[in-house]
């Protein structure tokens, strides 16, 4: 998958999820917080990206995700194993 | 001063709401079926009381489903019957309104399916403990309706909800709340809770082609209870308060008794049975004489029915035969910590409406099992005192005493 399918894939994911957010508006930029994700929704979002993508966010690096972008990066950057 | 019902809700394999849910009871509708949810082809009790046709994201966010496990989905459903039927609140101070249901098992779906996938060393959902703890549904009520003053959960297997209801009326008369949101909740038509209780004998595993005749309280044959699922919730107030606000009034709840064999973790006992009985009629300040009805604990069991049976003769004597007994485990099976809140609505519409539903698959009772349990068809009777039984797994008997006003 290159990046800008990953990209699109990603933001499709994200729209999945938000509530009361104009999916449309949603880039690699935007923060979670911007999405309306309060801390817990987000564990829960990364919780649901691993299912969605197949990959497994190392528990600390997870706090360290703030953006859409940051999903992005991470899966691109650990590739799902056997995939 | 009269504690007294005036909101219900029902979530069950019989029907979800009050009307549909008693017009079955009273036609001795069958709502046990083969297992829908799950594979149950590796389990040795193949068969359940479900709730099928149960959609939450007909009245939850996707974010709240993700949040709560089935039985809060359940209870939260019941709550809102329950609360509409009760009408406004609003007189009350949002301090002064309390939950306190049961649940014998809580979030065990979630406990189930997040056991797995930790077992295949997968992340778990970060809501996993939120969603098992067994407070789970009674902090959702509080707080999809501002209930803010005590909040409580009983956890005593088969009688959660039986001292839930206890509990709430004890808020009631000491002046803790003015109004409680009560009853149980239970979602554990589950593999493993499922092995579990298969694993001690409990569970009906020869009628697992013949799902319509498996759950047969008191009946020749019967070889276990049959795993239920379900909720049900009740709005107590004091009877001034509630008039005064304009409310309808189903019942009074008049005692509430609760003993402990003490005995053994799993086998009941005549003496604990006929004690929880007896306390919750003298709470009401009556007599067993005045008794006219019993909503029996009834789960199917080979012992327990038979223990059950000589616990009301013990207590209620030449009386007893006269008394008529019906088993609503007979139709939905045993939905555990939801099951004396649903056999409490039972109850209930028996005392609105002078019907008493059946105790159904019973053409032929086990000759130790000698009572009138209203078999297979429907009584008419003008029932004042209702007797709602529920006796737990830790030996802990409930009974609560329901009355017209």
């Amino acid at each position: 998958m290159d990046t800008a399918d990953l990209e699109a894939k990603v933001i499709e994911f994200i729209a999945s999820k938000v509530e009361n957010v104009d999916a449309s508006t949603i880039t690699a930029a935007s923060k979670f917080e911007e999405l309306g994700f309060d801390s817990m929704d987000t564990v829960q979002l990364l919780f649901d990206a691993e299912d969605a993508f197949g990959v497994t966010f190392d528990g600390e690096e997870v706090k360290n995700l703030r953006t859409v972008g940051d999903i992005i990066t991470y899966i691109s950057e650990h590739p799902p194993k056997g995939k | 001063m009269h504690i007294v019902v005036t909101g219900m809700g029902i979530v069950s394999p019989i029907g979800t709401g009050i009307d549909p849910f008693w017009k079955n009871a009273v036609a001795g509708t069958n709502g046990i079926i083969s297992i829908q949810s799950f594979d149950a082809s590796k389990q040795r009790s193949r068969i359940a009381g479900e709730v099928t046709g149960f959609d939450p994201a007909s009245f939850l966010s996707a974010k709240q489903i993700e949040q709560t496990d089935r039985f809060t989905q359940l209870a939260l459903h019941a709550a809102s019957q329950a609360m509409a039927d009760a009408g406004s609140l609003e007189s009350y101070e949002p301090r002064r309104l309390a939950v306190s249901l049961g649940s014998g098992m809580g979030g065990f779906s979630t406990f189930e399916s997040s056991a797995a996938r930790r077992l295949q060393n997968k992340s778990v959902p970060p809501f996993t403990v939120p969603r098992i703890m067994a407070n789970s549904a009674a902090a959702w009520i509080a707080t999809k309706y501002g209930l803010k003053g005590v909040n409580l959960t009983t956890s005593t297997a088969c009688s959660s909800a039986a001292n839930a209801i206890g509990m709430a009326l004890d808020l009631l008369r000491s002046g803790k709340a003015d109004a409680v949101v009560t009853g149980g909740a239970e979602a554990c038509v589950l593999p493993l809770t499922m092995a579990g209780f298969e694993a001690l004998f409990a569970l009906s595993t020869g009628f697992n082609n013949d799902p319509a005749h498996a759950s047969r309280p008191f009946a020749k044959g019967r070889d276990g209870f049959v795993m239920g699922e379900g909720a049900g919730i009740l709005v107590l107030e004091r009877e001034d308060a509630a008039l005064k606000r304009g409310a309808k009034i189903y019942a009074q709840l008049a005692g509430y008794g609760c003993a402990c064999d003490a005995t053994h973790i799993v086998a009941p006992d005549i003496d604990g049975q006929a004690a929880a009985m007896q306390t919750a009629i003298e709470d009401a300040g009556m007599t067993p004489a005045q008794v006219d009805y019993i909503n029996a604990h009834a789960t199917s069991t080979p012992i327990g029915d038979v223990i059950e049976t000589k616990a009301i003769k013990q207590l209620f004597g030449e009386r007893a035969p006269e008394i008529p007994i019906s088993a609503t485990k007979s139709m939905i099976g045993h939905s555990i910590g939801a099951s004396a809140a649903i056999g409490s609505i039972a109850a209930i519409m028996t005392l609105q409406t002078g019907t008493i539903h059946p105790t159904i698959n019973l053409s032929e009772a086990d000759p130790e099992c000698d009572l009138n349990y209203t078999p297979n068809t429907a009584a008419q009777k003008k029932v004042q005192t209702a007797l709602c039984n529920a006796f737990g797994f830790g030996g802990n008997n409930a009974s609560i005493v329901f009355t017209t006003l």
